[in-house]
């Protein structure tokens, strides 16, 4: 760092959390939406709002929290009510396996932490920005800035939710935000044969294996796209560098 | 207390999951294949939860309508323009125009 250098070339701790907050703030509305919509269903199927909030708290994943409250409402066995959910969110294996050489180099504590707020979005987008970011401890500010505060807007959504039930009408189909989330960051960097065959494997797997339980075939789909992508030559040679992932890596900050 | 329970223990195991690769593949070289494999997770999983929220509702195939339509306008979107807000707001606007159209 140079006298000339200005304030704002300083790295902050600040600065590159609200970074991370900004890069998944775009994804933050569906977290709101989908924060209410469980909190409601709390209220519908009859579970006291503390408990319900603190659903969120413990799991912070919306589809396996759905899953749970349908599984109270059918009276069915507790132990069938935990499995379902876990398996619905085995797919954050995956996840944690892509941030295992991101996650590395920080302290045991921050990797427990950072884990726990670990969520489909903020994943996504850590796993898009972290290259700008090859201090370690710079990173780490980054990814905490997405992952806390997109699991604090999913909070405020459920605690809203508990609190003023039903308020979306079923007319609304929510349930919409969930494709276009996922199209918005998926589409915009999506480059490369080996992550273009991983999505058509991925999504037409999907489609096939549509009669297995429990969401099954989220999983199983992730795993072939995965694993058909990964056999197919990159056409460039790979830049160590710059390691192609098939992702945007400008898209999404700030928008 | 039973939905407590529930909750807390899915939370444990869905935790477990979260620092499984984390905690595992720490420091560990991997194969090249291995490393190119997780490098294609997010592109392969963000397409399995957009196709089966998509095209599939609770198992069933989704009746063609304003889902399917909405979606491609994102799509379109997303391709010209290269950003996520842009593709999204472009997604949701079309959603409730389709919706108020009666589709």
């Amino acid at each position: 760092m140079t006298a000339s250098a200005s304030a704002a070339e300083i790295p902050s701790a600040r600065r590159d959390f609200w970074a991370g907050a900004r890069a998944v703030a775009t994804l933050m509305p569906g977290a709101v939406l989908f924060g209410l919509a469980f909190g409601a269903l709390v209220r519908v199927v009859g579970i006291d709002p503390v408990t319900g909030f603190m659903g969120s708290v413990m799991v912070q994943a919306g589809a396996s929290q759905i899953a749970i409250l349908e599984a109270l409402r059918a009276n069915a066995p507790a132990v069938i009510a935990v499995i379902t959910a876990v398996v619905i969110n085995a797919r954050f294996a995956l996840w944690s396996a892509a941030m295992a050489p991101i996650f590395a180099p920080f302290p045991t504590r921050w990797k427990l932490w950072l884990s726990y707020l670990m969520t489909d979005q903020s994943a996504v987008i850590t796993l898009q920005h972290h290259e700008r970011y090859p201090d370690p401890v710079r990173r780490r500010r980054f990814v905490h800035g997405a992952e806390s505060t997109f699991v604090g807007v999913w909070l405020i959504g459920t605690a809203a939710g508990v609190t003023l039930g039903p308020v979306i009408p079923d007319a609304w189909q929510i349930g919409f935000i969930v494709p276009l989330m996922f199209i918005s960051v998926l589409v915009p960097g999506l480059h490369g044969a080996p992550a273009l065959v991983a999505v058509a494997v991925a999504a037409v797997t999907v489609v096939v294996a549509k009669d297995l339980p429990y969401g099954l075939n989220v999983l199983l789909g992730s795993l072939a796209g995965i694993a058909a992508g990964a056999f197919v030559p990159d056409r460039r040679r790979p830049d160590p560098h710059h390691p192609d992932d098939g992702l945007a890596h400008d898209a999404a900050a700030g928008e | 207390m039973t939905a407590f329970l529930i909750f807390l223990a899915a939370g444990i195991g869905t935790f477990a999951i979260r620092l499984s690769g984390v905690l595992l593949l720490r420091d560990r070289e991997l194969p090249p294949r291995i490393a190119k494999g997780l490098s294609l997770v997010g592109p392969a999983a963000m397409a399995a939860i957009v196709a089966n929220a998509l095209l599939l509702d609770e198992g069933a195939w989704r009746g063609f309508g304003a889902w399917h339509l909405a979606a491609l306008v994102a799509i379109g979107v997303a391709v010209w323009r290269r950003t996520s807000g842009v593709a999204m707001a472009a997604g949701a606007v079309a959603f409730a125009a389709l919706l108020l159209a009666g589709l």
